[in-house]
């Protein structure tokens, strides 16, 4: 694996991706009046800054070894799931926002039941039968509650509001 | 006076009173522990049913759903490090750790006896403080406001130790975050690149449920398994367990229960900072820091306190001056005017029966929904143990469905699926999503009352030094940020006092 200042380049990413998202804040910032940037930029420089520091600090060089130990000694540079295969991080990620589309695309009343019978069966490996049960209890209980109990609308979706 | 607090307590004797506290109890467990509902839309829920009530049995109502849903809350932030209400993501630090290791029994047990412990002495206070409360909130002005916010994110910042430099990253971009929305003090919107929900800025809870619940169930999905690993792990043993772990630490349960009434009676600060603060003043004062966020029980009691506490002593500023504290307290300020009580000095002069019943009311509640906690911590301990396949989906739902129910808007849901994922990736790599949440609560705050105190002092900083309490604030936040530096050199001192070869 490539290396910079003895640190994995993969390292890097998170602080860099903060910087990214940092800098596309400070542009748009800019682009309000004096006033109402005021206290944004200012946010957006002091982050900067921090975030310097925190690249800094994950080189094997004398200066990040100070920063290490004055603000950051106990930070590892990945810790959880580190173990676990990439893969199987990005379809755990995966999972959540396949719900969030399916909600938005078909609502609550179709979503949860889909996902909820899917997400047993296919991640689980579990019985089809249990799998009906859970999901048709999971979906009771949602529409029990804010539907019937709390009287709220659940979201029909976009492919189904119009209709 | 002594007379007003005992016919209070009266009142909630009488047996149809004291079931209506049971009620509210009942429900704010239910919906404290259900992300995105918690105590104001229990209430809510609830106004129409009190239009036939007493006022003092509605009251006692409202009492019984504040005071239980912390306790609701706690137990789903212990069990699936998912918080019921926005305060309870404080409790998530520590409770879930210990949920992790086996000992869900235990912090729900110290969660429920801080709770307790909390309210009363938070009720003590508010009994005290009551009736000079209208002098005390007054000292409080845009300078002081600004400084307490400052000081809070400073303190939460400076208590992630070790990874103070993350932590304040982290707060930054909270900032960042914060401003995120319709600016009120120039006009105009600032970073919404024309999405309208983006007006009212990112919603804190919907931000909360993603930053914990789902960010959670993303990692449970990774690990797989259950919470707790396995049947031997979950050690419910003794049931009393967290209630004797909170009588060995009574220090931080007073701590916490201060902090909460202190910090709690002024507006805009609200349970979540609280919370935070409690917990972070605490993991500063221990002799053992590195042990928090691993499952130290004191991290669980310290917020746990806190947010008792400050249920209590929130009602100051709502029925002294009518300037909600929260959330719940702006509901219930609608509660208070159905039935014909109009918050304000005249309130604390014309309905003190009903205030005081009110706040029994809310101790009580807080004390028997920490011993329905007790009761069945064995059951509940049990959840730890269902497979994840089965629970994520479940949590997930549920997270996803309370999300949407805040104001009924899908984009809440797309809010939590994002900051989800960004939890997850803040668990991934190391950085601590406490203070990401105090930014959020707080970063509007700031904005807002130093540009008041501004306005206040015409344009110069004068005003900051002309005040007593704001001196006081600002060499506080000095002492803060010089606390780790004296820290470090003591540190240092210390090591080079040890002779060379020395095992000690």
């Amino acid at each position: 694996m490539k290396r910079l200042f003895g640190t994995p380049l993969t390292d890097y990413l998170p602080a860099l991706g903060l910087l990214v998202l940092t800098i596309i804040y400070l542009v748009t910032g800019y682009q309000y009046a004096p006033q109402a940037r005021v206290f944004p930029v200012t946010v957006a420089w002091i982050a900067i800054v921090l975030i310097g520091l925190d690249v800094l600090s994950r080189t094997k060089t004398a200066a990040g070894a100070v920063v290490t130990r004055w603000l950051n000694p106990s930070a590892a540079s990945h810790k959880a799931d580190e173990q676990f295969p990439l893969r199987k991080q990005l379809i755990a990620v995966l999972w959540p926002l396949c719900f969030v589309a399916l909600i938005v695309l078909i609502g609550f009343l179709y979503a949860v039941p889909i996902y909820v019978m899917a997400s047993m069966y296919f991640r689980g490996r579990l019985n089809l039968l249990l799998c009906a049960v859970v999901s048709a209890a999971a979906t009771l209980s949602i529409w029990l509650l804010f539907a019937q109990l709390l009287e709220l609308e659940l979201y029909p979706g976009v492919l189904f509001s119009e209709l | 006076m002594l007379e007003m607090w005992l016919s209070g307590f009266q009142g909630l004797l009488h047996v149809d009173v004291f079931l209506f506290v049971i009620l509210g109890m009942a429900i704010g467990l239910i919906f404290g522990a259900i992300p995105g509902l918690g105590g104001s839309t229990a209430i809510a829920l609830l106004m129409p049913l009190t239009y036939s009530l007493e006022p003092f049995t509605a009251l006692a109502l409202a009492g019984g759903v504040m005071g239980s849903v912390p306790m609701g809350g706690s137990i789903t932030s212990i069990l699936l490090n998912t918080p019921g209400t926005a305060p309870n993501a404080a409790t998530c630090l520590d409770g879930h750790p210990l949920a992790q290791q086996g000992k869900a029994g235990l912090a729900i047990g110290a969660a429920g006896s801080a709770n307790a412990i909390g309210a009363i002495i938070g009720t003590i206070s508010v009994l005290a403080v009551l009736p000079i409360a209208n002098d005390v909130v007054l000292l409080f002005g845009p300078p002081e406001f600004f400084l307490m916010s400052v000081f809070a994110l400073i303190v939460v910042a400076t208590a992630t130790r070790g990874k103070m430099l993350r932590g304040l990253v982290t707060g930054a971009f909270g900032l960042m975050i914060a401003y995120i929305g319709y600016n009120d003090i120039a006009g105009g919107e600032r970073f919404t690149y024309n999405i309208e929900y983006l007006w009212d800025g990112i919603h804190l809870v919907p931000a909360l449920i993603g930053l914990f619940a789902v960010a959670q169930m993303i990692h449970l999905m990774v690990k797989g398994g259950s919470v707790a690993g396995s049947a031997s792990a979950v050690k419910i043993t003794k049931m009393t367990a967290g209630l004797f772990e909170t009588f060995k630490h009574l220090g931080t349960v007073l701590r916490g229960s201060l902090i909460g009434t202190t910090v709690g009676a002024i507006p805009g600060l609200g349970g979540t900072v609280v919370a935070f603060l409690s917990y972070s003043v605490t993991a500063q004062a221990s002799k053992n820091p590195e042990s928090f966020g691993k499952g130290n029980v004191q991290g669980v009691i310290a917020p746990e306190a806190a947010i008792c506490a400050h249920d209590c002593s929130a009602l100051i500023p709502t029925l002294t001056f009518g300037i909600p504290a929260g959330a719940e307290m702006a509901v219930f300020l609608g509660l208070l005017i159905i039935h014909g009580m109009q918050p304000g000095p005249l309130m604390l002069r014309d309905h003190q029966v009903e205030i005081y019943g009110l706040i029994w009311a809310l101790t009580a509640s807080c004390v028997f929904a920490s011993f329905v906690g007790l009761a069945f911590v064995r059951v509940l301990a049990k959840i730890t143990l269902i497979d994840s396949s089965i629970l994520v989906p479940l949590v997930l739902s549920t997270a996803f469905a309370g999300s949407y129910a805040i104001d009924m808007s899908i984009e809440n849901v797309v809010v939590t699926g994002v900051f989800g994922v960004l939890g997850y990736l803040m668990m991934r790599y190391d950085y601590p999503r406490l203070m990401i949440v105090v930014a959020l609560v707080l970063g509007g705050n700031i904005e807002r009352n130093l540009h008041q105190s501004m306005l206040m002092g015409e344009g110069g900083w004068s005003i900051f030094f002309s005040r007593s309490i704001s001196i006081f604030l600002m060499l506080s936040i000095v002492a803060v940020l010089a606390l780790p530096l004296f820290r470090a050199l003591f540190r240092q001192l210390k090591l080079r006092a040890v002779p060379v070869g020395s095992d000690s």
